[in-house]
């Protein structure tokens, strides 16, 4: 990692890139930046058309008892992998689990559990931090370019190399059992396994998103850059790479500005997705969109 | 719609017992949540017929359906007498998805001919076949129309192409009168009537509508998480017999049934 770091840094000093890349810690963020935009820009094309928006929310809220959970288990402040992955699946499977099995509506099961997740978040973080720093479990909420490690990077490395494969390798699959689950089993495919394999998916980009973008904010950067891009494409594949590119723009551009202004870099992200969001309001019309949508079938 | 009751006697003139089983459902009970939707379900689908499974709404149809599929945890015994079970078309009511999102006709049919993820393959490659599949319920011309902009009937037409594509042993009708108008129900009608001709389709269809069903099916189930009827739709002419199947729930007055 140090000579890649060096290498980016030289750059830097040679004036290829901002100053500010001299710094280890921006090299980190950058890259960073530029591994989960495309993971959240591409995830959030599924959620958004699946409508499954909170769904994520509740994942990102899951964080907060992770954290104390894996806190309570010895590991480190600057990486409780195993319990923010460990209780944010858990939470995520039993979520789907009961939304098949029960009679109750998406809706409902997303608000029960999202509630109860963050008040057991909270307690768990009240019971835990009597022996630790408050100030680490901020930056999972809203995001720290300065809490993150070279492990983080490699973590955030490995998901996106599994996350980008898989997503590929189900795209269709999911969406079309996102159409109709009766209608993919009759095409040969099996809904339940690939419905359980894309909240895996959701999971690992969520936890692996949350120092830089956090777990409050991470639903915007899914959502977000997806709706952006929903105003002004005409079909499924504009879609999809408009998306990634309106999502990593946000992050690296976001978190450009963050170290340049001393503001949260989830803060920062989440503004200049928003900026995009708007701009695409704006342009609609360019597009050949009119600004109400006629949807029935 | 004289025409259509006259063509449709012509198909099913067939002795019915000389029909061979296509899919036969024996003692089906379905339990979810600690509720019975369905209990001991009998029914048999014979080659070649148009079978009609009404009921009102909850009365375990679209379960009934989703165990057909294989999508739902169900005892009893659900028999194909053919081979595999990829040879199942399955026209949904609907499709669920946001429909702000912008999902092309040559989209949705792409997702379920190709595995090839969408957005890294070109338009070019799979849209010979799109178009030849489309071309089968004469909507090719809809290709590049948005899925959520359709009308009832171009949309029931979409369905049913990606359904017989490849073509089925069996094609499984959910609710294919819902959100279509009077023309597009007729247009509709006919193009089963000759495909089935073509392709001596078997078609097993569900729904609440019963006009449609009178006119079209050779047979008719009525269930309300029961098995209610069973038999051709001409017992079910007789006053007041469809209001009782319906236990009232569904009121349906002898001249709407005339059309």
């Amino acid at each position: 990692m140090e000579s890649l770091y060096e290498l980016i840094g030289g750059w830097a000093t040679q004036g290829y890139l901002p100053a500010i890349f001299e710094h280890t810690f921006m090299i980190r963020g950058m890259l960073a930046a530029i591994l989960i935009g495309p993971l959240l820009g591409g995830i959030g094309t599924v959620v958004v058309t699946k409508k499954l928006s909170f769904f994520t929310q509740t994942i990102g809220n899951g964080a907060l008892s992770g954290v104390a959970i894996g806190l309570l288990f010895g590991e480190p402040v600057e990486g409780t992998y195993a319990g923010l992955y460990g209780f944010c699946l858990i939470v995520a499977l039993l979520m789907t689990f009961v939304k098949n099995r029960s009679r109750l509506s998406n809706d409902t099961v997303i608000g029960v559990v999202l509630a109860q997740v963050l008040g057991f978040g909270i307690f768990m973080l009240v019971v835990v931090t009597n022996n630790f720093n408050i100030h680490q479990v901020e930056g999972i909420l809203f995001g720290s370019l300065i809490t993150l490690t070279d492990n983080d990077l490699i973590a955030l490395g490995l998901a996106s190399m599994i996350v980008g494969v898989i997503f590929c390798l189900i795209f269709n699959k999911i969406m079309l059992v996102g159409f109709n689950p009766i209608l993919a089993k009759a095409r040969g495919l099996r809904p339940v396994f690939l419905e359980y394999t894309f909240v895996v998916l959701m999971t690992i980009v969520v936890v692996a998103s949350l120092k830089l973008i956090g777990a409050l904010l991470v639903l915007v950067l899914i959502v977000v850059p997806a709706a952006g891009a929903q105003n002004i494409v005409s079909n499924l594949r504009q879609f999809v790479w408009v998306s990634i590119v309106f999502s990593t723009i946000s992050t690296s551009v976001g978190l450009l500005l963050s170290a340049i202004f001393p503001i949260p870099s989830g803060a920062v992200i989440v503004l200049v997705s928003s900026l995009i969001f708007y701009g695409t309001l704006v342009l609609r019309p360019l597009f050949g969109k009119s600004g109400v949508q006629q949807g029935q079938a | 719609m004289q025409t259509l009751k006259a063509e449709k006697k012509s198909i099913s003139s067939n002795n019915d017992q000389e029909l061979v089983n296509l899919l036969e459902i024996e003692d089906l009970s379905v339990h979810l949540g600690g509720n019975q939707i369905l209990k001991n379900i009998n029914m048999v689908v014979k080659k070649g017929h148009i079978h009609a499974v009404i009921g009102p709404n909850g009365a375990g149809k679209t379960t009934l359906m989703r165990s057909i599929m294989g999508g739902m945890p169900h005892q009893g015994i659900i028999r194909f007498l053919f081979r595999s079970n990829s040879k199942i078309g399955y026209v949904p009511q609907l499709l669920e998805f946001d429909h702000s999102v912008p999902i092309t006709v040559c989209d949705f049919v792409s997702i379920m001919l190709q595995d090839k993820p969408i957005f890294l393959s070109g338009s070019g490659s799979i849209r010979k076949k799109i178009v030849e599949t489309l071309a089968i319920t004469e909507s090719e011309h809809l290709i590049d129309r948005l899925i959520g902009g359709l009308s009832g009937g171009e949309f029931r037409r979409v369905l049913l192409a990606q359904a017989l594509e490849p073509l089925p042993e069996i094609l499984l009708l959910d609710e294919p009168a819902s959100n279509i108008d009077e023309y597009g129900a007729m247009l509709f009608e006919q193009m089963l009537n000759r495909l089935r001709e073509e392709h001596g389709l078997t078609i097993l269809m569900v729904g609440h509508d019963i006009k449609m069903i009178l006119r079209m099916a050779d047979r008719v189930t009525s269930i309300n998480r029961r098995v209610m009827f069973d038999g051709t739709p001409d017992e079910l002419q007789g006053p007041g017999k469809v209001d009782e199947l319906f236990n009232g729930s569904m009121a349906i007055s002898t001249e709407n049934m005339e059309g």
